[in-house]
């Protein structure tokens, strides 16, 4: 019941690379979100470039260094996912 | 179905309560569909709505059975009510117990439960509310096939739940669980309620206690942070 599915769907890497961006304090870097959230280096920036297009991560260029932030509607969407997660949770289901 | 004299009016308040918290449970499912694009939160918001939508029908119909000026008016009304009612519950579990289906083929694994809900729904097919057995005077309608059924299918949905519950061991997976044991039982004393009139209040009790427990896993997911 509570088994993981085999593939994440697009809303799950959303929310664990959202998800790893607020374990490191709201300000991570690249690499971090690229192991925190299993991705390969490609599919990280297309994902990146998407939730930056959403308009719930936001980038931020310090020197040679880049970090990404959660913006207030990423915190927002994160807190509203947390609620539905332990909904569907309860009853059984994954998401 | 009517019980004691003395709880006419009750089991249409409570069934009141119990859908004002139905509707709160579907709209946070259809909240989470629409977050998530999550199908099974699909069903669980249309099963909700189904249920919701029977447990007012059989309230206000109660309600007007009480209001009614004559015994044969109030008889069919109620009974009207009730057969509305006993479809919504079993289009709501049946889209429960579809959820829990599709849901486990995703996690591409066989459950040996999926023979057993399609063949419940064979059976709920083939059960008709139209005819209750009068068993004492013409307010007493005795409904044993729609009730046998509704336990059935509300049994798996429980046992589903209580699955989940002993692998997660989180509380709001216990009070989901509790709902629908609750609900079960509640359909079982349904059931027994000719053996004695106090059933059909126990009956209604244990239903709305069952929607009380959802109420708690709702406000518990909704307000902790």
């Amino acid at each position: 019941m509570t088994q993981k599915p085999k593939y994440r769907s697009q809303m799950r890497i959303y929310v664990d690379i959202m998800r790893v961006i607020q374990r490191e304090e709201n300000h991570a870097k690249p690499t971090r979100i690229l192991y925190g959230a299993n991705l390969s280096y490609d599919r990280l920036v297309k994902h990146l470039d998407e939730l930056k297009t959403l308009g719930v991560i936001g980038e931020i260029a310090e020197g040679d260094d880049r970090f990404y932030e959660l913006t207030q509607k990423g915190i927002e969407f994160l807190n509203q996912f947390r609620a539905v997660e332990r909904f569907a949770g309860a009853f059984g289901f994954v998401i | 179905m009517v019980g004691p004299l003395w709880f006419v009016g009750f089991d249409s308040l409570m069934e009141l309560v119990a859908f004002v918290i139905a509707v709160a449970i579907a709209y946070q499912a259809l909240r989470g569909y629409r977050l998530t694009k999550q199908r099974t939160l699909w069903y669980v918001h249309l099963g909700f709505a189904a249920l919701s939508a029977g447990l007012l029908i059989d309230s206000l119909a109660g309600f007007l059975g009480i209001i009614a000026r004559t015994l044969r008016g109030a008889v069919v009304v109620t009974l009207v009510g009730y057969e509305i009612y006993f479809l919504a519950q079993l289009v709501a579990y049946g889209l429960l117990i579809y959820a829990y289906v599709s849901h486990t083929r995703t996690l591409n694994t066989t459950p040996s439960t999926t023979v057993l809900a399609s063949l419940l729904g064979f059976v709920a097919l083939q059960a008709t509310p139209a005819f209750p057995i009068r068993l004492v005077g013409p307010l007493v309608e005795y409904h044993p096939i729609p009730e046998i059924v509704l336990l059935l299918l509300v049994t798996y949905i429980a046992i589903q739940t209580g699955v989940n519950y002993s692998t997660t061991k989180d509380q709001d997976a216990l009070f989901v669980f509790l709902a629908f044991l609750l609900l079960a039982l509640s359909h079982l004393f349904f059931i027994l309620q000719p053996f004695a009139a106090l059933f059909f209040v126990v009956g209604h009790v244990l239903q709305l206690l069952g929607y009380v427990s959802l109420l708690t896993m709702l406000v518990r997911v909704t307000t902790t942070r």
